[in-house]
């Protein structure tokens, strides 16, 4: 779990300005190089996007999404990168049971795979379907983003903002916002004027800026509420009931097997008394 | 004669029935082997889309509520002291034995490192729902395991230890009242993180008080089915008068729900409720057939008296939870456009769990002492009574 007086400002966030996004994918195979994760099969298809692999998986972090539309008559695509959002509070991180997710202060948000016990809670929680699964595996452990943490801890930008030329900037969260603020103002035709991530799933070190609306790009649209305080407001009372119920029920057997025991009491002096009156 | 062929020789004696059971529970643990050997991709219809399936939908989910029968019977019982009832606790101690650990089953079938499940006892996350059902579940299981050990006990005449469970017996089963509340309701915990995933049919900040109420419901439906199934098929005595008392209960709880329920519809509830036809047929027919339905019948003391209406209303309510559970963990996660059909394998193993829950009904029925307990004659008043209850232990151990 995240401290509740962590200062999300100083962490690290990604901006990722998907006006500028050229659709390269660099970002998809720095990502693949620095995790070492394997390929994926992949078919040719036709339809709606264009990307390969269709999704976010085991052996892929990150991918651009591609979107056609059309602007001025002509025919446009949009993009949108999807990966981990490393939000400020966790779902992830407050449902593991064995608290394998941790947000770091650096910003993103870890996985510890030697604690894992694989029970896909993460995956069922997280608002944006982040954790995927090694399903292939028969006895498979949660793998996602990992934020670059042994990269940014070292003082380094994760791989995927290394390599992009244009469209990602690595830095700390306030200075972000801040920029991409001033890259709204800037330009007011070119920009939803809206950010990504700012206020999501109560706050996140990813944010978005974008031309189209979101969810024409495949945003999920997320409350605005820090996840882990929807359970958390009936967790907090676990304690409290566990004592209410278990003493309220203490107090009310005793109470009962009293009123019982005092009765056979009663019977068994005056059962006990009759006989030695007669004797 | 060798110990393996008076095995054989036994079991040669069993009915059909148990004998069918027998090979569907090794169907099940043949299919659960498939599942570590091939792994959960392709014995599954699991994937990133729907990380949980059949099994924790119905053999965590739902399988806990289905035994809830124990601690709700041994508070009615115990704590609110109507003794009468007394002779169906046993039965419902076994029932719920069977169940947790049937559960720590399909539990660990679900993991993906089933080797580590003692990490959730040494890496403590207590902002995890899954944390404190699985603490809660191993507390439960042990506190069933413990209470369980009576009726074993008796059957070997081990007095020594009967008398020390017969004096931890009322904290046994004030604990066991605590942590079901605890865990009952914390499986509805599980899904308030699904903010914008289950459909507001069924999400709402009262889901955890909601399936601790229904858990009770069908705790004490399964009672009244098992009681008068028993009897039936197992020739085990006829209980229909306790099942009377119990069964004017049970309007009383569901009564309880159905407010509840109707309150965090009204008030609690964001978000449409009337976009998704299927769902909403779904939720109809949980709500009719499971609640309405059966609160209506078990009003009718015409009902209350007649076994099988009385039965029916019980499986009507068991069905309900049923459903709901799956609304909530299943059908309601779905998004739009999307279906999850459990595989092949999943269903053998589920199938040969609950195949494996009655068949050990069964033979710990044919084995020890759970109808024939005799409760009249035990005294199980606090704190310094016990040595009277000598005179209970010896029956029970003669006539076993």
């Amino acid at each position: 779990m995240s401290s509740e007086n962590q200062d999300f400002n100083k962490s690290k966030a990604f901006l990722i300005d998907m006006t500028k996004c050229t659709g390269c994918r660099g970002c998809q195979v720095a990502c693949k190089q620095w995790n070492q994760l394997g390929a994926e099969k992949t078919e040719f298809f036709t339809g709606e996007g264009y990307q390969n692999p269709p999704l976010m998986s085991e052996y892929t972090f990150t991918r651009i999404k591609f979107r056609d539309y059309e602007k001025n008559g002509q025919n446009e695509f949009a993009f949108y990168k999807e990966m981990c959002m490393h939000c400020n509070e966790p779902a992830c991180a407050s449902v593991c049971p064995v608290g394998a997710f941790k947000k770091t202060k650096e910003g993103p948000v870890t996985y510890d795979a030697e604690r894992c016990i694989g029970c896909r809670f993460c995956m069922v929680a997280c608002p944006f379907g982040v954790p995927k699964y090694e399903w292939s595996k028969a006895l498979p452990l949660v793998r996602k983003c990992t934020g670059c943490y042994s990269r940014v801890k070292e003082g380094q930008k994760p791989a995927c903002a290394t390599t992009c030329v244009s469209a990602i900037t690595y830095g700390n969260r306030d200075e972000m916002i801040k920029e991409a603020n001033k890259r709204i103002a800037a330009r007011p035709e070119k920009y939803l004027k809206k950010l990504y991530g700012a206020e999501e799933a109560g706050g996140t070190s990813v944010i978005y800026l974008t031309a189209l609306p979101f969810d024409e790009l495949g945003f999920k649209p997320v409350t605005k509420r820090p996840l882990p305080s929807y359970t958390w407001q009936a967790l907090r009372l676990v304690p409290g009931i566990f004592l209410t119920v278990g003493s309220s029920l203490s107090l009310l057997s005793w109470f009962n097997h009293r009123k019982e025991r005092i009765a056979k009491e009663e019977e068994q002096r005056k059962s006990g008394a009759t006989p030695k009156e007669e004797s | 004669m060798t110990a393996a062929k008076i095995i054989v020789n036994e079991i040669k004696g069993y009915h059909r029935f148990v004998k069918f059971l027998i090979v569907l529970v090794s169907l099940g643990a043949l299919a659960s082997l498939a599942r570590f050997v091939f792994g959960l991709g392709v014995t599954t219809n699991l994937n990133d889309t729907f990380p949980w399936g059949l099994w924790i939908s119905f053999d965590v989910v739902t399988a806990v509520p289905l035994a809830a029968g124990a601690f709700t019977l041994g508070a009615i019982v115990h704590c609110f002291h109507i003794k009468k009832l007394e002779p169906l606790v046993r039965p419902a101690i076994v029932t719920g034995f069977l169940g947790y650990s049937l559960v720590c089953v399909g539990l660990l079938l679900d993991l993906g490192q089933p080797q580590r499940c003692w990490h959730t006892m040494v890496y403590w996350n207590p902002h995890s729902p899954m944390f404190e059902v699985s603490m809660c579940i191993a507390a439960y299981t042990t506190v069933l395991f413990l209470e369980f050990l009576s009726p074993v006990c008796e059957k070997f005449g081990y007095h020594v230890p009967l008398r020390l469970l017969r004096t931890i017996e009322m904290p046994l089963v004030v604990a066991a009242a605590s942590i079901s509340t605890l865990h009952q309701s914390s499986l509805g915990t599980f899904f308030l993180i699904a903010v914008d995933k289950l459909h507001s049919l069924w999400y709402n900040p009262l889901l955890p008080l909601l399936f601790w109420l229904s858990a009770m419901c069908a705790g004490i439906s399964i009672i009244i089915v098992e009681a008068t199934m028993s009897h039936k098929y197992m020739g085990q005595p006829d209980e229909s008068e306790l099942l009377e008392t119990l069964a004017k209960i049970l309007p009383w709880v569901i009564t309880v729900y159905l407010t509840v329920k109707v309150f965090s519809l009204v008030a609690l509830t964001q978000g449409p409720l009337f976009n998704r036809p299927g769902l909403l047929v779904l939720f109809a027919v949980e709500v009719v057939c499971g609640v309405l339905l059966p609160l209506v019948m078990l009003m009718n003391g015409n009902v209350r008296e007649n076994n099988r209406l009385r039965a029916t209303a019980a499986w009507l309510v068991i069905a309900g939870v049923i459903l709901n559970r799956f609304n909530v963990s299943m059908f309601g996660m779905e998004a739009p456009g999307t279906f999850y059909y459990p595989s092949f394998i999943e269903s053998v193993v589920t199938i040969g769990i609950i195949a494996a829950h009655i068949l050990f009904f069964v033979l710990i029925a044919k084995y020890f002492p759970i109808f024939e307990h005799h409760p009249e004659t035990v005294d199980y008043s606090i704190p310094d009574h016990f040595r009277k209850t000598e005179k209970g232990h010896a029956h029970g151990a003669a006539k076993a």
